[in-house]
């Protein structure tokens, strides 16, 4: 146990809570990427609501997070849905969907730092699991423990949902084939609409449990997105299991990385990117026979 | 002889199991005028793809003017002297005609502000050989869709090739159109090498020297366009695993006489980028009976099929009833759930989705009286049972097309849309096909079959509808064929008699 | 599978003389006028409006770099903000050697030119709405390496003024900065105006709209889609060069997705000419920077919903406000 303990896990385990909570909302942009064809700008956004959400409600005690949670989820599917409705007249038109869901987050964003101010607020975790215990040497925050138990039963309840269930079938039939989807009898449209409202419901979930780890602030939006977006192209968009391999993935170069070599993250993940891209490149061509 | 200018060897491509074009051999020489026919999935496509460059062959060797070019890129391919056109006009819309010769002519500087006056000529020259000088300032988007193909081959012309790729030219010309495209390939430099696919088989005749005949991605036999049209094994491939020569009779004449349509089809016109693909199609499918719908390749079956489904758009003018229901403004899930069911061409089944899952999906709809039997309908396919936890690619050709077909049955249509079922399938399926798709007929459905296999529609159909250049030419029951087997081959073969240039 | 993310690029060149209403002569007269009109302005407002028009001039040589590849080779870039923060920093970093203005310009557009070239290798694989993806998580990386390594850290940098000429005084007024970036802006206005008439940016928008027939006429199209996207990185460094000369200051901040995204909706609002994604960059700095001040901030909302009109508005009609255009297919 003693020898398994050192800084470098220590830190990989950060990445491991990093990651998944990448993953839980990546997984919403990779769905809503690969289903709805909307590359939605706005959903750095909606985890920034969360986590402002999660500052505004949270007591300490456990009161604060379950409320926080039951808006998160009125909140996320209310704004997915938003903003399936926003970009319903601009399908086909990727770069003006683009254009839309930015210039929503960017209001949104002018709105947030209007409402809650320009410097970082930090979200303490509920008392109860606010310390630390101590594994071998070190100490390690409870909650951060306890978020990546959440988190990995986020991921099961995911894959089951994605992997196992009729909902998760119909959504990779829509995946597939839209066409004959539709041929099939199912609703595209309801389908679309509905991956968009359950992505924003995962990713302000996100928001208010990840608050005590990225904090909300200005700015977070955008380096969630960036992250999001990374894994969506380094996963594969549509993927379930590929985003959480890349997110697992670049939680462990954000931490670990940074460790090891410091300064280097924005280089290794640019590289993963080339790698990927590298091998996809003869598919990503446009004209080309498959 | 002098070597041949190209040379495949063995060539092939593979896609996993399956052998798109499998270990085909092909000499080319400088002035051949040569064609390559086949059915759908023959492999043409994909074999002009490997000798461009836009796909890399998975075996062989493929070998041009003395190099082995089987790796390299289809720009340094172009650059030997390789030219090529597309099945649907690849031309930079926005750019004018000329713009877009002036893409290709070779020789010109990068930095360039104004194209030289010699590439300009030569730009001209290539518009004046397809005669499109008069259109040379109009935009590519501006063009009619014949002219589009042939601005395409003056693209292909202006690179100044030694060899000339041209993927179904004639795919959506007027007869008109064709006769002068038949004519331009004809008066081409002797010097030029053609390799060209198509469907149109007197086109074919008209311009080519030599055929090769490719089935299933293999070599069937090569030839002049008369030893081809007599070769045994081509009136097979064509016609399907055996000629009808004795359909056998069964008990189909009592339920002949019943129903009243429940699939109505008026003026159905649709079209693809501009080019007619159907004209007036009108047909009637009543309960309980099959309707065939045949026809050569690249005769519209497919379009048919997915104008009906919703698939595809239908022009204006078009009616589609079903039980008396208008469905032409209706979308592919309005026409499912209003009681369409189809199993499309290639299947379309869902890739990453298990044969369980497959099968949840489809439910027909509450509103509708006609209910399903899920068990009912997985005994018909007991292959299915046994293969539930399966992805479509580990499925073999048949099972698939049994998982499409119960994928369409689960939500109990009143009409069925077939199309191409028996591509790609072993003889015993298709038999077994056969039975089901009677079976489906004799509870009811009216079906609809659009077949290449000219047998299988014999043995199912009741009546056959004969597609040939857009239109219904014939359309006749299946007794009548009984009478005169071999009065449907013309219209889906290689033509008997000796092409006349009109 | 293909998507084309490309409004249809639209010649700038000979066709505009055949469609615009104007005759040519109208035209260069309008053109003078504009040109009278941009040389008088320090004269004319106060320093304030001076400043901001001196801004809107680099993003409109921002919005260049971005036209080239939106409305020539048909790729949607959100990452050009990354080359004009790797142009300001070296402009930076020089002018410790030299306040020469135009040195600075010239090693800036180099090295955001080089940054451009090696990012490219990246960004030239992908296609559609995947090259935006890339191209905005590489502005994002230069952003977070910009924080950890550049000089000056998240704090940034600042830098003399600059000197137009030798032997000139450093400028400070903001009326001969905004003179010299003018001046500045022109040459390089000339420059690209002569770029995207050559055979080079025929074959970009051959590119754009068939890749695999330029292919098929022998061309290399990723080298070429390659090289366009290193000039995009040099004319972006060049407005880097610029914007030192303006604010004297350069920060991480600067690579903000923002800018990036001003200048991609300014290529957009110009709908395939460079005229108008100039006009479109000076549009949104004023909604910005100018109609924010009126109504006491809220730029962003501002910028928000100026995007929301772009996406929603019939892209024609609008070019049709900044830009004169030729008929186009429906």
């Amino acid at each position: 146990m003693g020898g398994l303990v050192t800084p470098y896990t220590i830190t990989a385990l950060d990445g491991v809570a990093y990651g998944l909570l990448l993953f839980t909302i990546a997984a919403g942009l990779t769905l809503i990427v690969g289903v709805a064809g909307v590359f939605s700008m706005a959903h750095g956004t909606l985890y920034l609501a969360g986590a402002y959400l999660a500052w505004h409600l949270a007591d300490g005690g456990w009161t604060g997070l379950a409320l926080a949670l039951a808006a998160a989820v009125v909140v996320g599917v209310l704004g997915g849905a938003g903003l399936a409705a926003a970009v319903r007249p601009l399908t086909d038109r990727p770069l003006d969907q683009v254009l839309a869901t930015l210039g929503i987050a960017y209001i949104a964003a002018d709105q947030f730092s209007a409402v809650f101010g320009a410097e970082p607020r930090s979200v303490d975790p509920p008392r109860a699991v606010a310390g630390s215990i101590s594994l071998g040497d070190y100490q390690y925050p409870i909650y951060r423990l306890l978020f990546i138990a959440i988190g990995l039963a986020v991921v099961a309840a995911l894959f089951w949902l994605v992997e196992r269930s009729r909902v998760g079938a119909v959504v990779r039939a829509v995946v597939a084939d839209p066409g004959m989807a539709a041929a099939t009898g199912l609703r595209i449209g309801i389908v679309r609409t509905s991956v968009l409202a359950g992505g924003g419901a995962l990713a302000v979930t996100a928001g208010v449990l990840g608050a005590p780890v990225i904090g909300p602030a200005p700015g977070v939006d955008t380096t969630i997105l960036v992250y999001s977006l990374i894994v969506c192209v380094v996963g594969g968009l549509g993927s379930i299991r590929g985003a959480l391999l890349a997110a697992l993935g670049v939680g462990q170069i954000l931490t670990l990385g940074v460790a090891i070599v410091p300064g280097a993250a924005a280089f290794i993940l640019a590289a993963a990117m080339l790698a990927v891209l590298t091998v996809r490149h003869r598919t990503a061509l446009p004209g080309r026979p498959s | 002889m002098s070597s041949p200018l190209l040379r495949l060897e063995a060539v092939s491509r593979s896609y996993g199991a399956r052998h798109a074009v499998d270990e085909v051999s092909l000499d080319l020489h400088s002035g051949a005028r040569h064609a390559i026919i086949g059915p759908n999935g023959a492999g043409k496509s994909t074999l002009l793809h490997l000798i461009a460059g836009s796909l890399r062959p998975t075996g062989g060797r493929i070998h041009y003017a003395g190099h082995d070019i089987g790796r390299w890129p289809a720009h340094r391919r172009a650059r030997a002297g390789i030219a090529r056109t597309w099945q649907h006009p690849a031309l930079a819309r926005p750019l004018t005609a000329v713009q877009n010769v002036l893409l290709a002519v070779p020789g010109q500087r990068l930095t360039a502000i104004r194209p030289q006056p010699r590439a300009v000529a030569a730009a001209h020259t290539a518009l004046a050989q397809v005669g499109l000088t008069e259109l040379a300032e109009r935009t590519a988007a501006q063009l009619a869709y014949g002219d589009q193909r042939r601005l395409d081959i003056a693209v292909a012309l202006a690179a100044q090739p030694r060899l000339l790729l041209l993927d179904e030219p004639s795919a959506g010309l007027a007869t008109s159109e064709v006769t002068r495209l038949a004519g331009l390939i004809r008066t081409l430099p002797a010097d030029i090498a053609v390799l060209l696919v198509d469907h149109n088989l007197d086109f074919v005749s008209a311009v080519a020297n030599t055929v090769t005949v490719l089935h299933h991605g293999q070599h069937i036999t090569t030839g002049t366009p008369t030893e081809i049209r007599d070769h045994p094994d081509v009136r097979r491939v064509y016609l399907g695993t055996d000629t009808p020569t004795s359909p056998t009779p069964d008990s189909r004449a009592t339920t002949a006489a019943v129903g009243t349509p429940v699939l109505r089809v008026r003026n159905l016109q649709a079209g693809y980028t501009g080019a007619p693909v159907l004209t007036d199609i009108t047909l009637d499918v009543p309960a309980g009976q099959v309707t065939a719908v045949v026809g050569r390749n690249g005769a519209g079956k497919t379009t048919l099929i997915n104008t009906i489904a919703g698939l595809h758009p239908a022009q204006p003018g078009t009616e589609i009833l079903l039980h008396g229901q208008p469905l032409t403004g209706y979308d592919a899930r309005r026409r499912a759930r209003a009681g369409l069911g189809t199993v499309p061409q290639g299947r379309r089944l869902f890739a990453g989705l298990t044969v369980e899952e497959h099968l949840t999906l489809p439910r027909p709809h509450p509103t509708r009286s006609k209910t399903v039997d899920t068990r009912h309908v997985l005994d018909l396919f007991p292959a299915l049972a046994q293969r539930r936890h399966h992805q479509p690619h580990q499925l073999s050709g048949g099972e698939q097309q049994m998982l499409a077909l119960a994928r369409a049955l689960l939500a109990a249509p009143d009409a069925l849309l077939l199309d191409e079922p028996s591509e790609g399938l072993a003889p015993a399926v298709v038999g077994q096909l056969a039975t089901i798709i009677t079976s489906l007929a004799a509870t009811g459905t009216a079906v609809l079959l659009a077949e290449q296999n000219l047998a299988l529609a014999c043995q199912v159909a009741h009546d056959i509808a004969v597609l040939d250049r857009t239109r219904i030419v014939r359309h006749i029951t299946t007794a009548d064929i009984r009478e005169d087997p071999a009065e449907l081959h013309d219209p889906l073969t290689v033509p008997t008699t000796t092409p006349t240039p009109s | 599978m293909t998507t084309t993310l490309t409004p249809t690029p639209v010649p700038t060149g000979t066709s505009t003389r055949r469609c615009g209403r104007l005759p040519s002569w109208g035209l260069s007269a309008v053109g003078a006028l504009g040109l009278a009109a941009a040389g008088a302005l320090p004269w004319l407002v106060n320093a304030y409006v001076i400043s901001l028009a001196a801004t809107a001039l680099v993003m409109a040589v921002l919005a260049m770099s971005a036209q080239l590849l939106v409305g020539w080779a048909g790729l949607a870039p959100l990452g050009q903000a990354a080359y004009l923060v790797v142009g300001a920093y070296t402009a930076a970093s020089i002018a410790t050697a030299t306040s020469l203005g135009p040195l600075q310009l010239l090693a800036a557009t180099a090295a955001g030119a080089v940054a451009a070239a090696v990012t490219g290798l990246l960004a030239v694989r992908a296609r559609g709405t995947t090259f935006l993806m890339v191209t905005f998580g590489l502005g994002e990386l230069v952003h977070a390496a910009a924080n950890q390594w550049a000089p000056g850290g998240s704090e940034g940098v600042h830098a003399p003024p600059v000197v137009a000429l030798p032997g000139l005084p450093p400028m400070v007024r903001p009326g001969w900065v905004y003179l010299y970036v003018l001046a500045c802006t022109l040459v390089i206005g000339v420059a690209v105006a002569i770029l995207v008439r050559t055979r080079f940016a025929l074959l970009l928008r051959g590119i754009a709209a068939h890749e695999p027939r330029v292919q098929a006429a022998g061309h290399h199209t990723g080298w070429m889609l390659l090289a366009a996207y290193t000039l995009a990185g040099g004319i972006a460094g060049a407005a880097g060069a610029l914007a030192i000369a303006v604010t004297r200051y350069v920060s991480p901040a600067d690579a903000a997705m923002g800018i990036s995204a001003l200048a991609l909706a300014a290529a957009l609002i110009g709908s395939g000419s460079m005229t108008g994604a100039c006009a479109g960059a000076i549009l949104l700095v004023a909604a910005r920077d100018w109609a924010s001040g009126l109504l006491g901030g809220h730029g962003p909302t501002l910028l928000g919903l100026a995007f929301l009109l772009l996406a929603y508005l019939p892209r024609h009609r609008l070019a049709g406000l900044t830009t004169r255009f030729p008929r186009r297919r429906t």
